[in-house]
């Protein structure tokens, strides 16, 4: 697409994303709600995010499918209270429902796989129920606009302009990078468009290109976008990516995860933990009644140049004649 | 043509060439030898003698001594039906003995060293017998049992009581439990009857514990019964019993340790692991193992490295071992040892974890579930990541087993969760490989399919199909 094309596909989505955002008063309550039994808190919802991303990678879907599951997830919490048990399947079923419209029928797992690879507790059917419910409460059909439709363009508006643009501005990283954002609820409240954009400055800032800062400037114009609230949103980015790459690393909750291995596996393990029932004979014990035995043993230190040779037959004296002067003199 | 005594499987019960070992169990009865073969002639007689605690005190020794020479009579177990009385009486003597050794008080004079050494020496030094089967297979297979078991019994009973007696004195003792005498006892191992084997491990135990000068000797011999099993005859029945000995004793080695064990570790402990039978023993050998690291722990490297280059190729059973043995060491290893075997380790490992073999993959994949394990290899993401990453993805997506793949994910998770940008990066490369490689592919396809067109026009051309 040229750049005059570009530029009006952008005005379109701009125009239209607020129709895609999530509730700011939904969020904020499941933000300020403290860990309970009866309400999602931010915390449940971020770490069940972080299982959907875990389950998009792992089926190898994109990260188009990943963003819009997210969305729609965010618009069906800000919308309806619903308790903590029943997340995993309204999590589920948003990517279910993001992978059909956005992946090719060949690469979809079925219901079945998802929710064995994911540990889930509910059934297929439940999973059929609940993306109806979805679908029917955000009114969905199959697109909405998000921060990676905004990213996407950017992007390409970029290249359009920069002929090395390819080699300095990589898609696959600002993808990640949004991917990284979205785990946390905070970043649901800002526009696609801004969150987009902080991003792309981000990344920028990181490359250090001239040329690409009056892009991201002439897009921030042309959207009318304010600088307070690309300021706002920047910094919370940027925040929350050096968080993200720091290297210290969340704890793996691994314990929260089934291992399950097969009935011969798990009757051998840990088969060689067996206490032994031979005592431990402790090497150069001297033992007092064996007193008169000191020639001997005063010998046995003289074993390492007798047993070197390992394997041989071929014997010295037993006992080496400078040991057995040795303790004559004594 | 004459089936002379053979045991092999009649051909009809052949499949493939490989013999049913079913039908052979079928078959198989619990046999008995010995060798304890009389000689042909008069039957044995023995006078009975009064027991121990009807004569008084002082003539107790000299009764003693008696009775252990009326024991040195060996008799045959192979005909059970001859001298039944005699074998009874000799019976109760050696019991009468054991009880004996194991309460009196001032029963062991000097003279009576020589002839208890004696009387065990009759009763249990022999050749062995030969084994029944040709093919016995010590994993399948029932053992042959020895036959005089009745008196065998009670003569090693008697010896350890005697050993672990009160009054026991080796400086006195070690005139006559000589390096013969352990070298005979060493040959007993070989025995194909657990029973005597266990009897001959706590025997050999207290004779180490209490001869120091026969320690190096027995060190040596145990060096050697493992060299030539290792690397000549890959048949010995007593390994899993003389590495349990020698696991109390690596328990008890002084530090800094000597030389003469570090090269026992390198030079024979390692090489054990090549044996075919060893699933017999390896309980026994890890254990070993696992104490020498112990000890110390800087042999740690010699140890894995040793390991992964007899690491088994085409024997599942035995990979499933070496992948429980690794887990026990790196259960207690140094996090500074880690660092230093960590790439060639995880390269193996990630090998295994693509294994056809289900078990030998869900074995590897378990390490995930290992705290300790995961925790080292949570400080060394950066190393072990990328080495693990290509296999797990391509697993997840190809391998049959769905366990696996169910556990594959905990394993990625695991990953995501510990390095989340060198993830984020190691998915990106390799996306972008899958798709060139898909890219040449297509490529690949598409100019032999032009070859095919190119072909077929020019066949065309020539019937005078297309005009030219």
């Amino acid at each position: 697409m040229d750049a005059f094309k570009l530029m009006k596909e952008l005005r379109v989505n701009y125009e239209q994303e607020a129709h895609y955002l999530p509730r700011e008063t939904g969020l904020r309550l499941i933000e300020s709600t403290t860990e309970d039994d009866s309400r999602i808190s931010a915390k449940c919802r971020d770490a069940k995010v972080e299982d959907v991303w875990s389950l998009t990678s792992f089926f190898g879907y994109s990260t188009q499918t990943f963003v819009l599951a997210v969305n729609l997830l965010d618009r069906f919490l800000a919308m309806i209270r619903i308790q903590p048990k029943h997340l995993s399947c309204v999590s589920v079923s948003c990517l279910h429902m993001a992978a059909k419209v956005t992946e090719e029928e060949c690469n979809l797992a079925p219901p079945v796989e998802l929710i064995r690879i994911g540990q889930c507790r509910f059934t297929a059917s439940d999973l059929c129920r609940m993306e109806k419910i979805v679908a029917e409460k955000l009114n969905f059909k199959s697109k909405a606009v998000t921060a990676l439709t905004f990213l996407d363009l950017y992007h390409q508006i970029a290249l359009s302009h920069c002929t090395d643009g390819k080699e300095i501005l990589s898609l696959e990283k600002l993808e990640a990078q949004l991917k990284a954002c979205l785990c946390r609820i905070s970043f649901s409240k800002a526009k696609p468009s801004v969150l987009a954009l902080s991003l792309l400055r981000q990344e920028i800032h990181a490359v250090q290109s001239e040329d690409m800062l009056e892009i991201a400037c002439h897009i921030q114009r042309h959207l009318k976008i304010t600088d307070a609230e690309l300021r706002l949103w920047s910094e919370r980015v940027a925040r929350r990516l050096s968080d993200y790459s720091s290297p210290e690393c969340s704890k793996p909750n691994h314990r929260k995860l089934q291992w399950i291995v097969s009935r011969r596996t798990a009757q051998n393990l840990h088969s060689y933990r067996t206490v032994p029932e031979l005592p431990t004979i402790p090497e150069h014990c001297w033992d007092e009644s064996e007193s008169e035995d000191s020639c001997e043993d005063v010998m046995s230190s003289g074993e390492e140049s007798l047993s070197s040779s390992l394997g041989s037959d071929a014997e010295g004296p037993y006992f080496p004649l400078h040991l057995r002067r040795q303790h004559l003199h004594a | 043509m004459s089936s002379a005594a053979t045991t092999s499987p009649p051909s009809a019960d052949k499949v493939d060439g490989f013999s049913r070992k079913s039908v052979r169990k079928a078959k198989q009865k619990r046999s008995q030898s010995s060798s304890q073969f009389r000689s042909q002639g008069k039957p044995i007689e023995l006078t009975p003698l009064p027991l121990l605690k009807d004569v008084p005190a002082p003539e107790q020794p000299e009764l003693f001594l008696k009775k252990l020479q009326q024991c040195c009579t060996v008799f045959d177990f192979m005909d059970t039906l001859s001298d039944l009385k005699m074998k009874e009486y000799k019976r109760s003597t050696l019991n009468e003995l054991v009880d004996y050794v194991t309460v009196s008080r001032g029963y062991l004079t000097e003279q009576a060293y020589p002839d208890v050494v004696k009387m065990v020496s009759h009763n249990i030094f022999r050749t062995l017998p030969p084994s029944d089967s040709n093919e016995f297979d010590p994993e399948e297979d029932e053992p042959t049992l020895e036959a005089s078991w009745p008196h065998l019994q009670l003569v090693y009973e008697f010896f350890i009581r005697f050993l672990e007696s009160q009054e026991f004195q080796p400086s006195i003792a070690k005139k006559y439990i000589d390096q013969k005498f352990v070298l005979q006892l060493l040959e007993l191992f070989d025995s194909e009857d657990p029973r005597e084997r266990d009897y001959l491990k706590t025997v050999l135990h207290r004779i180490y514990g209490k001869f120091l000068g026969l320690r190096a000797f027995i060190r040596k011999q145990i060096n050697n019964i493992f060299l030539r099993f290792v690397y000549e005859t890959e048949h010995f029945n007593g390994v899993a019993e003389l590495l349990e000995i020698l696991g109390s004793i690596i328990n008890g080695f002084a530090l800094p340790l000597k030389a003469e064990h570090k090269q026992f570790l390198v030079k024979v402990l390692i090489p054990l692991h090549t044996v075919r039978s060893l699933s017999l023993f390896h309980a026994q050998l890890a254990y070993c193992i696992v104490q020498f690291l112990e000890k110390d722990p800087t042999l740690t490297e010699p140890v894995i490295r040793g390991l992964l280059k007899f690491w088994p190729k085409t024997c599942s059973q035995k990979e499933v071992m070496f992948l429980g043995e690794l887990e026990e060491i790196l259960d207690v290893i140094e996090p500074t040892q880690f660092v230093k075997i960590q790439e060639p380790l995880f390269k193996q490992i990630s090998r295994c974890v693509s294994s056809p073999h289900f078990q030998v993959a869900e074995r590897a994949l378990y390490y995930w579930n290992n705290e300790y394990i995961m925790s080292l290899i949570e400080e060394n993401s950066s190393v072990i990541l990328p080495i693990m990453f290509a296999s797990l993805y391509r697993i997840s997506k190809e391998h049959w087993n769905p366990a696996i793949v169910a556990l594959v994910y905990n394993v990625l998770k695991a990953f995501m969760e510990m390095n989340s940008t060198l993830f984020d990066e190691l998915t990106a490369t390799y996306k972008s490989d899958r798709q060139r490689e898909k890219k040449k592919e297509k490529e690949r396809e598409d100019l032999w399919k032009k070859l095919e067109d190119l072909e077929l026009k020019r066949g065309l051309r020539s019937d005078g199909i297309i005009p030219t």
